[in-house]
């Protein structure tokens, strides 16, 4: 082998030495040659010599170049991330105390316990004989149900004393059937928040999904 | 088969978060319904509310609300899970140091293994992508094996890239010889155990483990990928030490259509080249050079090809292809120039994102597609390298957060407009309330509850039948005991003993009529006597809160005003701020992409003088030789 096709095999074998990643980035394309250099036949050895050295950087040098930069401007990121996201809380949380406070807060959510006999379609709550919330499930919405997550689907406020909850539950059944059922609790206000869950249970004995309302306070 | 790389797609950090609190809330005397999902009862309303975002990947909002319901305390029976699951969702947000320092904390305490184990893993992962290189390998180093076998495999893997990544290719060799895995991660591991050989100059060594990688029978694109990439290695490794007839064989199992068979025609032209057979050699390469110039191996082969002719004293062709090579050189250059003023007019991010879906964030976003324009084709190696994605991941972070102040800014306005009116309904509600106070004399309700509960008690203690009677009994008892008065200042008038015989069998009827609804009346009176006390109390309690909130609610507003003033000034410095990062990961990002194309730039200058000085020998050795051809 002559010494500059010695050359130009060696420019190109830093970049086909990379290991081999996992999992997606296997799809990305193969990474291009490192620092070129790559003198053609013919080219003064000077310029040759500085392939070997070339090789030695991974394919990414670029990027590692700005190495630095790039982890200071990281770390500053992560902290104004961090800041932000705390906002975000106090935000959250001054809203709720601003537009419901406790007095008057009412909260209604609603858990799926299994679901093996009832697919959720939609919820409708009624409170004192008037619509206060009104929901259509999407696939992710039921899924994340499924999973053990409880949306808080109604949020207001009512006044101290009792009031009448009705939900109504839409879906399928079993064999695809359709299927409506309505679970009702009368329940006390006190000065302290109210929070009530609407729980929606596969009733195994019966092979029929069950639906409760139950008073956590 | 299900390529490896789906595989591992599928089974992100989401999934092992759900795992995580799964691990934790259900012991190992809950057995799973084998039909189904477990069944989970909730514990608390609000750890669940968070789960319903977690679980529908936007973890913005869970991590609002989970860090609002622990301020609030509302998570008081999955507080280690919420705490685990913090870790996760800062993790999930590129929030590496502070879900490490989480983690850290959490770690060291009560947390069963596999617990442990994933959270470690998930946490090196992310630090390994994001550079943080040593603590990565901390993290991934307390990883036990006694973990899921895909994700201990993934973990080894994930090790020795770190290990190779820092050229401690030694290290790399005995963690990957020592590891026994999956037949399916096994590729995986014996090509970076060879190229880690090569690295070190140990190419016998190395054959082995690249060659069994380079005879992998598999239809999956994943592992075909593999095995050419393998290929190509050996081969060029090969090349590397002068052993060119070892080098083409390999080199030819590599696949015409593949993403390496550039480099391939590339390595197997140089062996052919190598031996001599530069004849041969122009018909990979002469292949090759029909390619698209962006390729670099495209782009060595038009050196490559001129070079041939010219070992085959073809100086004519050679000279033709290398005046071809110069001016396609120059076109490429012209259009590299295009686009990095492109990229420096600031427009590159903004197209990168044109049709991201923009509404959550997720640090397993991924750009999936590149945009359609003339700087894409040379970036396309950078766009999918960590160092951009990352940068570009916390560009698009920094994007959506600053478009959520400006959406809480907004209600801000309406936070005012409560407080407001808040003011105003008090201060109309004031007089009323005030006037309602002074009118009620609750002392003296209380008084008159006592003095009535006295009485009863002084009627029953006294057996005061008649004074619990009807008022038609009452009157009629009153007029028994006129008469009985009147009878009795008469004791012998013989006239009224017959009356004085009615007088006492009326009023025996009667004491007897009284007498016998005694106790259920004083039991009656007891009973409203009952409800009056709750009554009161009830007003007592209301009162009471009247003259709080009379009193609290100018404060609490004053508060509130104060938190929304609060809250506007942090919205303000942190909005500012992100512009500020903003603009910073933007040059960042620009900058990679500046130098990637400036390093093409360079490489074909580069190339476009070795043409030029390759043609200028040729044209000097034809002007030298043309005279001695003359006579």
């Amino acid at each position: 082998m002559n010494f500059n096709s010695r050359v130009v095999s060696i420019t190109l074998c830093a970049a086909v030495l990379s290991w081999a990643q996992i999992g997606p980035s296997l799809a990305e394309p193969p990474a291009p040659p490192a620092q070129s250099a790559a003198p053609a036949p013919g080219a003064a050895p000077a310029a040759a010599e500085a392939a070997p050295a070339a090789d030695a950087a991974p394919a990414a040098s670029a990027a590692e170049a700005q190495a630095p930069d790039a982890k200071s401007l990281d770390q500053e990121v992560q902290g104004l991330k961090k800041d932000v996201v705390e906002l975000n809380k106090d935000l959250f949380v001054l809203e709720e105390e601003l537009l419901f406070p406790a007095n008057t807060q009412v909260a209604v959510f609603l858990s799926m316990d299994v679901g093996t006999f009832f697919a959720l379609d939609a919820v409708t709550i009624k409170i004192d004989n008037k619509e206060v919330a009104n929901h259509l499930y999407t696939a992710r919405e039921a899924d994340a149900l499924l999973k053990g997550g409880v949306q808080r689907i109604y949020l207001g406020n009512q006044k101290v004393g009792k009031h009448e909850l009705v939900a109504f539950f839409t879906g399928k059944g079993t064999v695809e059937r359709d299927y409506r059922r309505g679970a009702t609790l009368v329940f006390e206000k006190g000065v302290g928040a109210k929070y009530l869950e609407l729980k929606i249970t596969d009733r195994v004995a019966k092979h029929q999904p069950e639906f409760l309302v139950k008073d956590w306070e | 088969m299900t390529g490896l790389a789906d595989m591992l797609r599928t089974f992100k950090l989401g999934a092992v978060l759900l795992a995580l609190p799964c691990a934790l809330a259900f012991g190992a005397n809950v057995k799973p319904d084998p039909n189904g999902l477990p069944p989970h009862p909730v514990k608390d309303l609000h750890y669940g509310d968070v789960l319903f975002y977690f679980y529908q990947d936007d973890y913005f909002q869970a991590i609002t609300r989970l860090l609002a319901a622990q301020e609030l305390h509302r998570v008081p029976n999955t507080e280690g899970e919420a705490e685990l699951l913090l870790g996760g969702l800062y993790l999930s947000l590129g929030e590496h140091v502070e879900a490490g320092r989480i983690f850290d904390a959490l770690l060291a305490a009560n947390t069963t293994e596999p617990v442990r184990n994933r959270a470690w893993y998930y946490l090196g992962k992310v630090w390994y992508e994001r550079g943080y290189l040593e603590e990565s390998e901390r993290a991934l180093r307390k990883v036990s094996d006694k973990i899921d076998p895909r994700i201990n495999a993934e973990r080894y893997m994930l090790l020795a890239q770190l290990l190779m990544r820092q050229d401690r290719y030694d290290d790399a060799i005995t963690l990957l010889r020592a590891w026994r895995g999956a037949p399916s991660w096994t590729a995986y591991a014996n090509f970076n155990l060879g190229v880690s050989l090569v690295r070190l100059g140990r190419l016998d060594d190395a054959i082995p483990f690249l060659d069994s990688v380079g005879r992998i029978e598999s239809r999956s694109e994943e592992f075909l990928a593999l095995k050419d990439k393998a290929n190509l290695a050996l081969g060029f490794a090969f090349l590397q030490g002068k052993r060119a007839a070892e080098a083409r064989p390999i080199l030819e199992r590599i696949r015409i259509e593949g993403p390496y068979s550039s480099k391939a025609l590339l390595g197997v032209g140089w062996a052919d080249a190598s031996l001599g057979e530069f004849k041969r050699a122009l018909v990979p390469w002469l292949a090759l050079h029909k390619r698209n110039l962006l390729d670099a191996a495209v782009q060595e082969s038009f050196l490559a090809v001129p070079y041939a002719f010219g070992e085959l004293h073809a100086d004519g062709q050679a000279a033709d292809y290398y005046s071809s090579a110069i001016e396609s050189f120059d076109a490429e250059l012209q259009q590299i120039d295009a686009s990095i003023e492109q990229i420096r007019s600031g427009n590159l991010l903004e197209r990168l994102l044109g049709d991201d879906k923009r509404d959550t964030v997720t640090w397993y976003w991924q750009l999936q597609n590149l945009p359609d324009a003339p700087e894409s084709r040379y970036l396309y190696a950078l766009l999918a390298s960590n160092d951009f994605q990352e940068g570009l991941k916390n560009y698009r972070v920094l994007n959506y957060m600053t478009r959520n102040l400006e959406t809480w800014r907004d209600s801000l306005t309406a936070f005012d407009d409560i407080i407001d009116t808040k003011q105003k309904a008090y201060t109309e509600r004031v007089p009323k309330a005030d006037a309602v106070l002074a009118s009620t004399d609750l002392d003296g309700l209380l008084r008159k509850r006592v003095d009535f509960e006295s009485r009863i008690n002084e009627i029953e203690q006294s057996n005061d039948v008649a004074a619990l009677g009807t008022p038609e009994e009452r009157a009629t008892w009153v007029r028994l005991k006129d008469i009985e008065e009147y009878l009795a200042a008469h004791p012998d008038d013989p006239d009224l003993a017959e009356m004085r015989e009615k007088h006492r069998l009326m009023k025996g009827v009667m004491y007897w009529k009284l007498s016998e609804s005694f106790k259920a009346r004083v039991w009656n009176e007891r009973r409203s006597v009952k409800e009056l006390a709750a009554s009161l109390k009830e007003t007592q309690r209301r009162t009471l809160q009247v003259q709080q909130a009379r009193q609290s609610i100018p404060s609490d507003n004053g508060e509130y005003a104060a938190r929304v003033s609060d809250v506007r000034d942090r919205i303000d410095r942190l909005h500012d701020r992100l512009a500020t990062v903003s603009d910073d990961q933007s040059h960042f990002l620009q900058s990679l992409a500046v130098d990637e194309l400036e390093r093409q730039k360079d490489r074909i200058a580069t190339y476009q003088v070795q043409a030029r000085y390759a043609l200028a020998s040729i044209y000097d050795r034809a002007a030298n030789q043309k005279p001695k051809a003359t006579p």
